[in-house]
């Protein structure tokens, strides 16, 4: 059977290591971030969301944290989830990589700007 | 109500999944819905989800696995297999409604398959009432029985199959009386039935035992002394009905319905280049239920040059198609020598059809070895009369006119009871079938025919 890959990482996934870089969040709260760090773009069913959390899960890039309620969402109990430094590494990885394929086009001229 | 759904979508994905995040991704439906009110924002949810489903629920099953729930106690040692056990998971009650319903509709679909291959044999009975086919037991349809004589009462054949000389005494004498009876040749009746009183006393039939062997053997003796070759004894390993009972009402409904199926099996109506008629015709299908479509065919084939009719997979049929068709060829009634029926009003084609231009045109009939019966009919009548070219390979030779008498349980016999006149040859195609007039492989007979129209159509 094969395993769920994160090499290469899948955009769901790096989302959600940024989204969870400064606080601990719920599914919900990762969804909404996620929204919010892409304008919109990128709006994460429950299917993607938690097979990627799985996925970080099981390769230990985040953790839960507790089951609490969330005040801003009434009486439910709600899985926290944290990065962890592995996740945090993993992230900065990725964005290395991206700032690096940006060089690239920049060089290339496909993108004008400064270099990052 | 659209969690309901929701929850309901959840259920295709793998239970472990659902057991682990089921909870937690209903609560993120209820969550959106509860932010995301309004027609577009819910319709732009849905369209979410949707895609979502289809995004992420291959990937589910792909690396789904089966959680260990149990090891062997025993220390593992390199090289020595070990046994883990892995979860089992009761089947949910909705999958085995799934299965339930599968196996049913798969038993359903093969209880449906047996059932229609059962309809076509009765179909291909019913096809060949009146011109039966080859001499097997499957295709005796023969209505026309008559009273059977004493050997009839007693079965002809052994437990293991085998004939013994009283039982062939049997079969002879049943023959014989037969032929007396009904034989429309009373002279050659004496005479046949004395051959084969020789025959059995000069030990002829001795060595054979077989019921098939025996009935070929019968068959030869009384076409030798006959010169016959309508006679003929039949043997059957199945058993052979006392009162065989005509067509019911439900065979003629499946016969009707198989022939509006199949088109009446009119396979194709073209006009080919140079204008030429082509219409391929896999059987004489009944009038009565196919006339119309007998009809429509030959007026769509009304305005060609020349008429190329394929019978190549054509095994015969009605009489009355046969006439229906042949109309269409002459412009005067003409006389259709025909050996199942003595002569009468039906012998003669009702030409001219109203509106009919295919009268004068040049026709062409393609033949091949399984042409038979009624199609040797159509074929031998056209060719003799000289209104069609015959284009292909010597046709089956299956003319079995003569009526049907059953002898035992495993006998019968077709005897001659009618006496048409042949206008144009001794012989018909009783056995030998009908020539072609241009000899060539079944599979060239179209191209052939071809090009022998243009040629002809050149001329004019």
């Amino acid at each position: 059977m094969p395993k769920r890959k994160l090499h290469p990482l899948p955009a769901a996934a790096f989302q959600i290591l940024l989204s969870l870089v400064g606080e601990d969040l719920h599914g919900y709260g990762i969804m909404r971030q996620v929204a919010a760090q892409t304008d919109g773009r990128m709006r994460l069913g429950p299917g993607t969301l938690y097979s990627s959390i799985q996925t970080l899960l099981e390769g230990k890039f985040i953790e839960e944290v507790d089951v609490r309620e969330d005040a801003n969402l009434g009486q439910e109990r709600r899985r926290y989830y944290r990065l962890t430094v592995a996740g945090r590494k993993l992230a900065r990885s990725e964005a290395e990589r991206l700032a690096g394929l940006l060089r690239v086009a920049r060089t290339k001229k496909v993108l004008r700007g400064e270099y990052v | 109500m659209s969690e309901k759904i929701y929850a309901w979508l959840l259920r295709l994905y793998p239970s472990r999944f659902r057991e682990t995040y089921g909870d937690e991704a209903l609560q993120l439906f209820r969550d959106r819905a509860r932010d995301e009110r309004g027609f577009f924002p819910q319709l732009r949810l849905w369209s979410d989800l949707i895609g979502d489903l289809a995004n992420s629920l291959p990937g589910e099953y792909l690396h789904i696995q089966p959680g260990v729930v149990g090891a062997s106690a025993q220390p593992r040692f390199a090289g020595i297999p070990s046994f883990f056990f892995v979860r089992e998971e009761l089947p949910r009650p909705g999958a085995l409604l799934f299965g339930c319903m599968m196996s049913l509709l798969t038993l359903t679909a093969i209880w449906g398959s047996l059932n229609s291959a059962g309809n076509y044999r009765a179909v291909r009975r019913l096809a060949s009432r009146q011109s039966p086919g080859p001499s097997t037991s499957t295709q005796q349809p023969l209505p026309q029985l008559r009273p059977m004589d004493a050997a009839a009462t007693m079965p002809a054949v052994t437990e293991n199959g085998k004939l013994d000389t009283a039982e062939k005494q049997r079969v002879i004498n049943g023959a014989i009386n037969n032929l007396k009876r009904h034989y429309v040749y009373p002279d050659a009746a004496q005479k046949t039935a004395e051959s084969l009183l020789v025959h059995e006393m000069n030990g002829d039939d001795d060595p054979i035992t077989d019921g098939a062997a025996f009935a070929r053997l019968l068959t030869s003796q009384m076409r030798d002394a006959s010169d016959d070759m309508h006679l003929e004894v039949v043997y059957s390993e199945a058993p052979l009905p006392e009162h065989p009972s005509g067509p019911t009402a439900e065979d003629l409904e499946r016969y009707r319905q198989a022939m509006e199926q199949g088109n009446c099996t009119f396979e194709k109506v073209e006009i080919l280049p140079h204008n030429i008629g082509y219409l391929k015709l896999n059987s004489f299908p009944d009038p009565s239920v196919c006339e119309a479509t007998a009809r429509a065919a030959m007026n769509r084939l009304n305005d060609v040059d020349a008429i190329i009719f394929d019978l190549r997979d054509n095994r015969g049929g009605e009489p009355d198609m046969v006439m229906l068709m042949a109309a269409y060829l002459f412009d005067h009634p003409e006389y259709m020598y025909n050996p199942r029926e003595n002569t009468t009003e039906r012998s003669w084609t009702r030409s001219p059809v109203p509106g009919n231009r295919l009268a004068d045109k040049p026709a062409f009939l393609l033949t091949s070895r399984s042409t038979a019966s009624g199609a040797e009919h159509f074929s031998y009548d056209l060719k003799m009369l000289k209104r069609a070219t015959l284009v292909g390979e010597t046709t089956a030779g299956a003319a079995h006119s003569g009526v049907w008498h059953r002898i035992d349980e495993h006998f019968g016999m077709g005897i001659t009871e009618t006496k048409p006149i042949n206008p144009f040859s001794k012989t018909d195609w009783a056995i030998v079938g009908v020539e072609p007039d241009v000899t060539v492989k079944a599979a060239d007979a179209l191209k052939t025919a071809q090009k022998l129209a243009v040629r002809r159509l050149q001329k004019r």
